[in-house]
């Protein structure tokens, strides 16, 4: 257990080192994110001024310094772009993406069960070989022109759904709102990942039921409903599981793009704008939280996999 | 009263790409209640595809092209799978060949045999599901059911899972229970254990038993009725007493040559040449006529019929024809059991005179001998003293003190071998017995490198306590009350020497000695595997397999290229030159571990390590892969290392035999010592549980 924390602690460190680093090797002006236009305009003078209050002539170790310093007590300093505490900013689109992925997240699996299944079920039938096809051609699609196939059906011409944003302006509040404006970056990032993880459980499923073991429940009387969901899903449950949680950030990379595509006010589009004004404190702060996700969902699927097979934790 | 069960005529196929498959071919024959039927075949013969179909479990490319089947007068051949659902369990059962896969690795074995209990009443409450779960548990011998219930498979031993599987086959008290080569993958004792148990539960519950297997042994011990099958047919059925001492058909004359305890005292086993035929085209007339070395005319041309033999013996041949000529074949190996001339009473046949009676004349065997069985019936005799001579040789192998542990968790580890010591000479055959997990296979492998031995780790080494030795004298006089993982403290700080192993007075497992003789090493010492399937790249040429040491060590062919040598080796061991360009998955059982020996042998070994080398394959097969071994270890001169669960194989190859029990040597000696007077309980267990005893018996009836 010590050994995972300090490997936890250790990655997370060696992010942040890397992503400070990194973002001040891109080009870019970060004071043209702080002051906008008037950067342009500014005298050397009153350049320096501002630079010299933002920190930023200071060698970049000094810099990095004093960002982990400050960090250690909570304060992970301002946002160029928004003048705010950066996480401040965070909090308020963290919701809207916590929504659309998770949301996304749990559809995805289920679906992907559910197909997964249905594949089985009907093996080598009509079924089967219809919903592998399709799923195929799906899984090939990128989401980027995939979004912008549905908004110009859907928002351009039918003019069913709304194009961008997450809630009309001024109905904040309004939950059926939220759900409208989600159905069509849910539909690109559930499309997006649902035959890669149908198709795993198809073939895992498919493995389950050539088993000797579904032959001696056969032989026993029992259905075959109750053999697939009772013997076959529960055995493929454990690795389904862990490969739900090493694909957090998997979905999550998706709800990015789709983000950007859709204007969605999130992380994704925060991270884009972030890393493309200079926002170094916003940046920092955004890669750590995705780089500790990784980890985390790593780890999370290690754990699940032993507490789940018998095999590895009731050794009397 | 109609039978229990009734199968007339059934034919099945498969539909594959390559043709369709007659796997089942005009098979009839009946069961009545509480009644054993042994099937009896090599596998491939349809035998397990038989009782599949008949419980109705094949894949849907399977279908059922003709005949009946009849359970109580009621004919299920029509039979939907809702139908079936509601027949199996409580009409019939099965337990499956192997019970490590058999169960669900997920669920506490309680819950799988009460799942076949609800299925039987669906409206059981939960108290008297748990008191009929820890019935079937006791009924199948497992101590303790009530704790034991709530364990998973992965907890029991394959034994122990054998007897769950039984438990939950016989939930819905079946009326037929199938089983399919039940103990073929059980260790010797364990086999015997699951016989006498299936023995007990049959005479309690009145069961009728289709018990399928490929090893004749097994059936004198617990079958009523013998059918032997043949590439989908049943060519000869009788009762067991029948078939035993007076077998009709030469095939079943094969198979009980075949058994080991049949060649004692002979150079080479008795094998059936070739195998059996693919099922897709299937050669006109008798399938196993070109097997058959008593084969007449006709077989080549016409399929004989069932003759009768008495009132319950049938069996299809056309020795048995009035007009046949007399052999004098039969069981030669039991002396006494010449068959008698065919009787007139074949009715079948009757008066058929088209058939001219020329047709009854002897063939020739047209079964293309490939060399191996030619290549030593020559030169078989000649190395017999030699091989004497050889017995005094120098010491080649000296295995000392060797330990090697496993550890599962921090404080719980396994002793895989503990202090194994023993000697193999130049050009003798040492054999290695034991059951499962007995180590045997370790020590192959710390001899070949491949494995360390404990107390032989670089840098930090970690030295074991021994073992309390108060353990092991317990593990001695009652070797079922040791523990088969003995817990103890984390490793102490106690002196233990560590074992070395001297291969031609190199220690091999010293570093520096190890690379001064790497090449010796390499090149001198060969292994060849249990499973061919998996040890064979499936990815390369069988040319290239053999070829590959010699690539490896930089070798020059010393017939020119690497595939005239490769092809050579494969002439050497009995394989066509037509393989030279085939991968492993396109070859049988046999050919693939064929394959493995010439590879070994390509490199003119020293010692060759064989770990369960005819483990996986069937009992005709196993005996000419042993013949091979004896004749080139009488060629080459090689040492041999040969391991195995198989006494009678042992006895049949070895010169000195050790046994292992749980990681320790407990006895070592010549074959005859130790066969004739074993000392070591556990060796007395193993040797009563061989089943050396089914000539003699039948010879004391028929006297």
């Amino acid at each position: 257990m010590r050994h995972k924390i300090i490997y936890v602690i250790l990655s997370i460190f060696l992010l942040s080192v890397m992503v400070f680093y990194m973002a001040r090797l891109a080009p870019g002006d970060p004071l043209a994110s702080y002051y906008g236009d008037r950067a342009e305009k500014m005298s050397p003078k009153e350049r320096k001024w501002a630079e010299d209050k933002l920190g930023l002539n200071d060698p970049v170790t000094v810099q990095y310094v004093r960002w982990l310093d400050r960090a250690f007590h909570g304060d992970f300093g301002i946002s160029y772009k928004y003048k705010m505490d950066v996480m401040e900013v965070i909090r308020e689109r963290m919701g809207n993406t916590l929504l659309l992925g998770g949301i996304g997240f749990f559809l995805t699996f289920g679906l992907s069960l559910l197909l997964g299944v249905l594949c089985t079920w009907h093996e080598d039938r009509m079924l089967d070989r219809v919903i592998c096809k399709v799923g195929t051609v799906t899984s090939c699609i990128p989401e980027f022109w995939l979004s912008l196939v549905l908004i110009l059906i859907f928002a351009v011409n039918l003019k069913w759904l709304p194009s961008s944003g997450a809630y009309t302006i001024g109905k904040e509040d309004d939950t059926a709102d939220r759900i409208w404006h989600l159905i069509l970056p849910m539909t690109v990032v559930v499309l997006g990942h649902l035959w890669y993880y149908a198709y795993m459980v198809r073939n895992k499923l498919l493995e389950e039921v050539r088993a000797d073991y579904v032959l001696l429940a056969r032989v026993k009387g029992i259905g075959k409903r109750s053999i697939m969901f009772r013997h076959c899903l529960r055995n493929i449950l454990p690795s389904y599981l862990s490969i739900m949680a090493v694909s957090v950030p998997h979905i999550l990379g998706g709800t990015y793009i789709v983000e950007m595509v859709f204007s969605y006010p999130g992380l994704g589009t925060l991270s884009y704008e972030s890393a493309r004004y200079q926002d170094y404190n916003l940046l920092m702060v955004l890669c750590l939280m995705s780089g500790s996700l990784v980890i985390l969902c790593n780890m999370a699927a290690q754990a699940i996999s032993e507490k789940i097979d018998p095999g590895i934790t009731h050794t009397e | 009263m109609p039978e229990l069960l009734e199968v007339k005529n059934l034919s099945v196929s498969f539909d594959t790409p390559g043709g369709i498959v007659q796997a089942v071919r005009d098979v009839s024959f009946s069961l009545r209640a509480g009644e054993t039927l042994a099937v009896v075949g090599e596998s491939g013969c349809g035998k397990s595809v038989l009782c599949k179909s008949i419980m109705k479990l094949l894949p849907p490319s399977a279908s059922i092209r003709s005949g009946s089947i009849l359970v109580k007068g009621a004919d299920i051949t029509g039979y939907r799978e809702r139908d079936m659902q509601m027949l199996r369990g409580k009409l019939f059962s099965m337990i499956l060949q192997d019970p490590l896969t058999a169960l669900n690795p997920v669920m506490p074995v309680g819950g799988q045999i009460a799942e076949a209990v609800k299925v039987l009443k669906p409206k059981i409450s939960k108290a008297e599901l748990k008191a009929r779960v820890v019935e079937l548990l006791t009924l199948v011998g497992i101590d303790r059911p009530e704790e034991r219930m709530k364990m998973y498979p992965c907890h029991f031993s394959g034994g122990m899972r054998q007897r769950i599987v039984l438990a939950a086959a016989l939930a819905g008290n079946p009326d037929i229970l199938f089983a399919d080569e039940p103990t073929t993958a059980l260790d010797v004792t364990i086999q015997a254990q699951i016989l006498s148990l299936l023995g007990s539960i049959q005479k309690e519950l009145h069961t009728a038993v289709i018990f399928v297997t490929h090893d004749l042994g097994i059936v004198k011990r617990i079958a009523d009725r013998v059918a032997v099958m043949y590439a989908g047919k049943i060519i000869e059925t009788g009762t067991a007493e029948e078939i035993l001492t007076d077998p009709r058909h030469p095939y079943t004359w094969g198979l009980l040559q075949s058994l080991p305890s049949c060649s004692k005292g002979k150079d080479t086993l008795y094998t059936i040449p070739g195998m059996p035929p693919a099922l897709i085209n299937l050669p006109k007339g008798d399938a196993f006529a070109c097997r058959n070395a008593y084969a007449l005319g006709i077989d080549y041309e016409e399929e004989p019929p069932m003759f009768r033999v008495t009132d319950t013996h049938y069996a299809a041949t056309w020795l048995l024809d009035p007009r046949a000529p007399e052999t004098d074949a039969g069981l030669v190996c039991c002396g006494d059991h010449t068959p008698k001339p065919p009787d007139g009473s074949s009715e079948n046949i009757s008066k058929n005179n088209a058939i001219q009676n020329t047709r009854y004349c002897p063939a020739r065997a047209v079964y293309s001998e490939i060399g191996a069985e030619h290549l030593y019936k020559n030169t078989e005799t000649v190395d017999a003293e030699v091989d004497k001579n050889d017995k005094h040789g120098e010491i080649l192998l000296d295995v000392q003190h060797l330990s090697r542990t496993f550890s599962i968790a921090k404080k719980l580890s396994v002793n895989a071998v503990d202090d194994v010591s023993f000697q193999i000479r130049r050009g003798e055959i040492f054999g290695l017995v034991g059951e499962s997990g007995s180590g045997k296979s370790t020590v192959a492998r710390c001899i070949m490198n491949i494995c360390r031995p404990s107390g032989r780790g670089t840098g930090n080494v970690k030295r074991h306590v021994k073992l309390q030795e108060g353990l092991h004298k317990a593990a001695g006089k009652h070797p079922d009350a040791a523990a088969d993982i003995r817990t103890r403290e984390a490793p102490g700080t106690g002196e233990m020497r560590p074992g070395r192993i001297l291969y031609k007075g190199v220690d091999i497992w010293d570093g520096r000695q190890f690379r001064a003789n790497k090449r010796m090493l390499g090149t001198t010492r060969q292994i060849i595997f249990q499973d061919s399937n998996s040890s064979l790249n499936p990815r390369m040429k069988v040319c290239d397999i053999i070829a590959e040491p010699m690539k490896i060590w930089n070798i020059t062919p010393p017939r020119g290229s690497h595939r005239a040598e490769a092809g050579f080796q494969m002439h050497y061991v009995g394989l066509d030159a037509s393989c030279l360009d085939k991968y492993p998955a396109e070859l049988s059982g046999g050919q693939r571990q064929r394959v493995a020996i010439a590879r070994a042998l390509a490199m003119e070994p020293e010692l060759l390590v064989a770990d369960e080398p005819v483990a996986a394959l069937d009992v005709s097969i196993q005996a000419q892969i042993v013949n091979l071994f004896r004749h080139l270890q009488k060629e080459h001169g090689f040492s041999f290392l040969f391991i195995a669960h198989d006494l009678a194989m042992v006895e049949f190859l070895c010169d000195r035999v050790g046994v292992m029990y749980q990681g320790r040597l407990v006895e070592t000696g010549t074959v005859g010592e130790v066969f004739a007077n074993p000392r070591h309980e556990y060796t007395k267990k193993l040797l009563s549980a061989m089943q050396r005893d089914i000539f003699p018996q039948t010879r004391n009836k028929r006297q």
